[in-house]
C-alpha cells in the first residue's frame, strides 16, 4: 500500500515536470503551427505581414483603415499590427532581430538604430535621391543611412510653441499673427511675465523635459550638437554656453516653470489644467489638446527667435526588414504607404505635419496651426535635423546633456563646465561610433 | 526486502529534486542563466543589439575612473545609511506596540501592512500625488493655511527625505510582521522571571528582548540593506531620479547606461560590481553577529 502510493508519487512528479516542460515548448510550436497550415488551406500565397506598431494619439485607427483598404486590392496579402507601448518599441525589435525573427515591417523614430537588420528598399521606392527629393531635406539623413534607402518618412513633427490664448487675451498680450512679427526671447519673457502678472498664469512657460526641446534654444543661438559630419561636438562651443546661460535666466525668473525642469512634474498636465501660460513642445500635441482641453482656448503661435529662427525636425518612418521571409510584400506595402494620396490621407486624419516639401494638406481641425510648424520647420537649420538622425551617437550622451543643464539650474555648475563634461561625453562616443563602423 | 529497502533509499534520494525541480527550472531560466549572462556580457562591449566583442577588464577599469557610477554608489549608500536604521526602528517599534494587548490591534497592523501589497511604482505615485510641486495635496493644504509651497522634488535635500519617507512607509509592515512573529515566540516566563529579580521595562528590552531577536534583527538588516542597494522603481515613479540627478542611487544608473545608452557589456559589470559589494556587506554582517547565534 505505501509503496505503490510512493510509486504515485513519482508518476505524479515526473508527470507535472513533464507538462511543465512542454508547456513551456508547445506555445511556440503551436503558433508556429497555426500560421504554416493556414497558408494551404485558404490561397495558396497569402502571406502574413508582422508590423510592429506604437500608437501616440489616434493614427493607429487610421492605419488599421489604411490597411483594410490595401487588404483588399490584395487579399493575398494580410497585415497583423503589433501595437507596442514606445518606450517597449527599441527592446521588442532588438529582440526579434537578434533572436532571428524579424518582424516584416515597423513604424520606427530611429531607423539607423536598425540599419544593419534593415532591408534595402530602392527596388519598390526607386531611386533613393529622387525618392527623397519629395521630402523635407532633413529627412535624407533618417532614411539614407551607409549610402542605402532603409526607410520611408510618414510623418515629421516639429518642435513648436502652444499657449494659453485665455489667459494672453486677459492679460491683452497678441501673439504674433506671421512669421515677421515674430517675437525676441527677451520681447516674449517680456509678454510671458505680463501674462503671469495680469493674466493670473500660475505659471509661464512650461517646457517639456527633454533634452530635445532644450536644443530648441541652442539652434536659435546658433549652436549646434555635432559639427557638419558629426565628428565632433559643438556641445562646448561659445553658442551653446550662451544659450545654457539664457535658459538658466529665464528660468531663474520663472519665464519658464521650474516645476518642470527641477520638480519633474508632467508639462502636459500643466498646461491642461490651464495655469500654464504658455507649452514648448510640438506638434503632436495638437491632437491630444483638441480633445482633452474644453475649458479654456488655446493656439499655437510662432517660436520667438534669438540669432536665427529654429524648431528641431522629429519623424516618423516605417522600415521593413532582411530575413522576414516576406521582404518583398513589405516593399510593396512601403511603397503603397509612402505615396502622396496614401500619406496625406494618414496625415490629414491624424493630425499629423506632411513629411513633403510644400505641404497641401487640408485638415478638418487646426489648419492654421499646422501652417505655423510647416513654416518653423522651413526656417530651421541643418543642423537641427542632422543632429538628432545621428541615433546611433546621441542617445549615448542626451541624458548627460539633460542632467548638466539641471546642474546649472540648480546653480551647482557653471554652463561651461557642465557643457564641457557633456562634450568629453560626446567624444566619446563619437569614438566609439566610428571604431563600430 | 533487501531490494526493496534499496528502492526505498533511492526514493529518499531522488523525490526530493523532483519536488525542487519546477521551482529549480523556473529559477534557473530566469535568475541563474541570466546572471550568469550578466557575467559574461561584463567582458564585452555587447551594445544589446550585436555587437559582441570580449575586452577583458576594460569596462571594470573604465568604472573606476567613472565618477558619475561612485557618486551614485555614493548616494545609495547615504540612503542605505539613512533608511536601514529606520527601517529597523520603525519596524521593530510597531512590532513591540502591537504586539501590546491593544485596542484594534488586528485592525492596526492590517493597516501598516497593506503598503507592502502595493507595488513600488503605485507607492512612488501615490506619494508623488502628495509631495508633487505643483498637484501634491501637501502643497495644497501649505497653501490654504496661507504659507509658501514647499519644493519637496525640486530641491534636492528634500527629493531624498521624499524617497526615505516613500520607501520606509511601504517596507516598514512587511518587517514588522516579522518582528511580531519573533516577539510572540519569546517565552513570557523570562519576562516574568525578571519581573520578579525587580528589572524595569527598559531593562526588560534590552536585557531579553534585544537579544533574543538577535537573528531576526540580522535577518531584517541584511534584507533591508539589500533592499535599499536594489531601490529602483518606487524611486523612477517618484522624483525620476531627479532634480538632476539628486536622486539617481545605482540601479538606475546601471539601467540608464544598459538601456538608454544601450551600453549593455558596461553596465554588466556595474552590476557584478554591486552585487560583491552587496555580497560582501552581507557577509561582513553575518560575521558580526557570528550568523545571529544568541550568546
Amino acid at each position: 500500500m505505501l509503496k505503490s502510493r510512493k510509486v504515485l508519487y513519482i508518476i505524479l512528479s515526473v508527470l507535472l515536470i513533464f507538462t511543465l516542460i512542454m508547456g513551456g515548448c508547445s506555445s511556440t510550436k503551436s503558433g508556429s503551427n497555426s500560421s504554416s497550415s493556414n497558408a494551404p488551406s485558404e490561397t495558396a500565397k497569402k502571406v502574413k505581414l508582422d508590423f510592429v506598431w506604437f500608437t501616440d494619439g489616434v493614427e493607429g485607427k487610421v492605419m488599421k483603415e489604411i490597411i483594410a483598404d490595401y487588404q483588399k486590392e490584395h487579399p493575398n496579402v494580410e497585415i497583423n499590427l503589433i501595437e507596442v507601448p514606445y518606450d517597449d518599441l527599441e527592446a521588442k525589435l532588438k529582440t526579434m532581430i537578434t533572436g532571428g525573427k524579424p518582424p516584416a515591417l515597423a513604424r520606427v523614430t530611429n531607423p539607423g538604430a536598425f540599419a544593419s537588420a534593415a532591408l534595402e528598399l530602392t527596388p519598390y521606392l526607386g531611386d533613393k535621391d529622387t525618392f527623397m527629393s519629395q521630402f523635407l531635406d532633413g529627412l535624407k539623413y533618417y532614411c539614407i543611412v551607409d549610402n542605402r534607402l532603409i526607410a520611408a518618412p510618414m510623418e515629421v513633427t516639429a518642435n513648436g510653441l502652444i499657449y494659453n490664448k485665455t489667459l494672453f487675451d486677459k492679460a491683452g498680450v497678441k501673439v504674433p499673427q506671421s512669421p515677421d512679427e515674430v517675437w525676441t526671447w527677451d520681447e516674449f519673457a517680456a509678454a510671458i511675465k505680463k501674462v503671469m502678472k495680469d493674466g493670473g498664469a500660475k505659471y509661464g512657460v512650461v517646457w517639456d523635459f527633454t533634452p530635445h526641446r532644450w536644443t530648441t534654444l541652442l539652434y536659435e543661438f546658433g549652436g549646434s550638437i555635432f559639427n557638419q559630419d558629426a565628428t565632433d561636438t559643438n556641445i562646448n562651443k561659445p553658442e551653446a554656453i550662451e544659450a545654457l546661460n539664457y535658459f538658466k535666466k529665464l528660468v531663474d525668473e520663472d519665464v519658464v516653470a521650474k516645476a518642470v525642469w527641477l520638480g519633474g512634474e508632467n508639462p502636459n498636465n500643466l498646461f491642461r489644467s490651464g495655469t500654464a501660460a504658455a507649452h514648448l513642445s510640438g506638434s503632436w500635441m495638437i491632437a491630444n489638446y483638441r480633445d482633452t482641453i474644453k475649458n479654456f482656448e488655446w493656439g499655437v503661435t510662432y517660436l520667438p527667435k534669438a540669432k536665427i529662427r529654429s524648431s528641431v525636425l522629429g519623424a516618423k518612418f516605417v522600415m521593413a526588414f532582411k530575413n522576414s521571409g516576406v521582404e518583398k510584400e513589405a516593399g510593396e506595402f512601403i511603397k503603397y504607404l509612402a505615396s502622396k494620396e496614401i500619406d496625406d490621407k494618414y496625415v490629414r486624419e491624424s493630425l499629423f505635419l506632411s513629411p513633403r516639401k510644400n505641404p497641401d494638406v487640408t485638415y478638418d481641425f487646426g489648419t492654421e496651426m499646422f501652417k505655423v510648424f510647416s513654416n518653423e520647420l522651413a526656417v530651421s537649420p541643418p543642423a537641427a535635423s542632422y543632429d538628432w538622425s545621428r541615433q546611433d551617437i546621441i542617445p549615448k550622451f542626451t541624458s548627460d546633456l539633460k542632467a548638466a543643464v539641471v546642474e546649472v539650474l540648480q546653480g551647482k555648475k557653471t554652463a561651461k563646465e557642465a557643457l564641457d563634461h557633456v562634450a568629453e561625453l560626446a567624444r566619446e562616443a563619437i569614438k566609439e561610433a566610428q571604431q563600430n563602423k | 526486502m533487501g531490494k526493496s529497502y534499496r528502492l526505498y533509499k533511492i526514493e529518499r534520494k531522488i523525490i526530493p529534486y523532483l519536488f525542487l525541480t519546477p521551482n529549480l527550472l523556473i529559477f534557473g531560466i530566469f535568475v541563474i542563466i541570466p546572471a550568469l549572462y550578466g557575467v559574461i556580457y561584463s567582458f564585452t562591449n555587447f551594445d544589446g543589439l550585436s555587437k559582441m566583442d570580449f575586452i577583458g577588464l576594460k569596462n571594470y577599469i573604465n568604472i573606476l575612473h567613472d565618477h558619475l557610477f561612485w557618486q551614485s554608489f555614493l548616494r545609495t549608500t547615504i540612503y542605505a545609511i539613512v533608511v536601514v536604521p529606520l527601517i529597523y526602528i520603525g519596524a521593530l517599534g510597531t512590532a513591540l506596540l502591537l504586539t501590546q494587548k491593544i485596542a484594534f490591534r488586528g485592525i492596526f497592523r492590517a493597516i501598516i501592512y497593506w503598503p507592502t501589497m502595493v507595488s513600488f511604482i503605485v507607492v512612488g505615485l501615490i506619494w508623488k500625488w502628495i509631495f508633487g510641486d505643483s498637484f501634491g495635496v501637501l502643497n495644497y493644504l501649505i497653501e490654504l493655511m496661507g504659507y509658501k509651497p514647499i519644493p519637496w522634488l525640486s530641491n534636492g535635500f528634500n527629493a531624498n527625505m521624499t524617497v526615505v519617507i516613500a520607501s520606509l512607509w511601504s517596507r516598514i509592515g512587511f518587517y514588522m510582521v516579522i518582528f511580531i512573529a519573533a516577539l510572540e515566540s519569546i517565552p513570557a516566563t523570562y519576562y516574568e522571571a525578571a519581573e520578579i529579580d525587580g528589572a524595569s521595562s527598559v531593562q526588560r528590552f534590552f536585557k531579553i528582548t534585544l537579544p533574543l531577536l538577535k537573528p531576526t534583527s540580522l535577518l531584517i538588516i541584511i534584507l533591508s540593506l539589500i533592499d535599499a542597494f536594489k531601490a529602483f522603481p518606487l524611486i523612477l515613479a517618484l522624483t525620476g531620479g531627479g532634480p538632476g540627478r539628486d536622486t539617481t542611487y545605482v540601479v538606475q544608473h546601471i539601467y540608464e547606461f544598459a538601456f538608454t545608452k544601450t551600453k549593455m557589456g558596461y553596465a554588466s559589470a556595474m552590476s557584478i560590481i554591486l552585487f560583491f559589494v552587496i555580497a560582501i556587506l552581507t557577509w561582513l554582517q553575518f560575521k558580526a553577529a557570528r550568523g545571529g547565534e544568541i550568546s
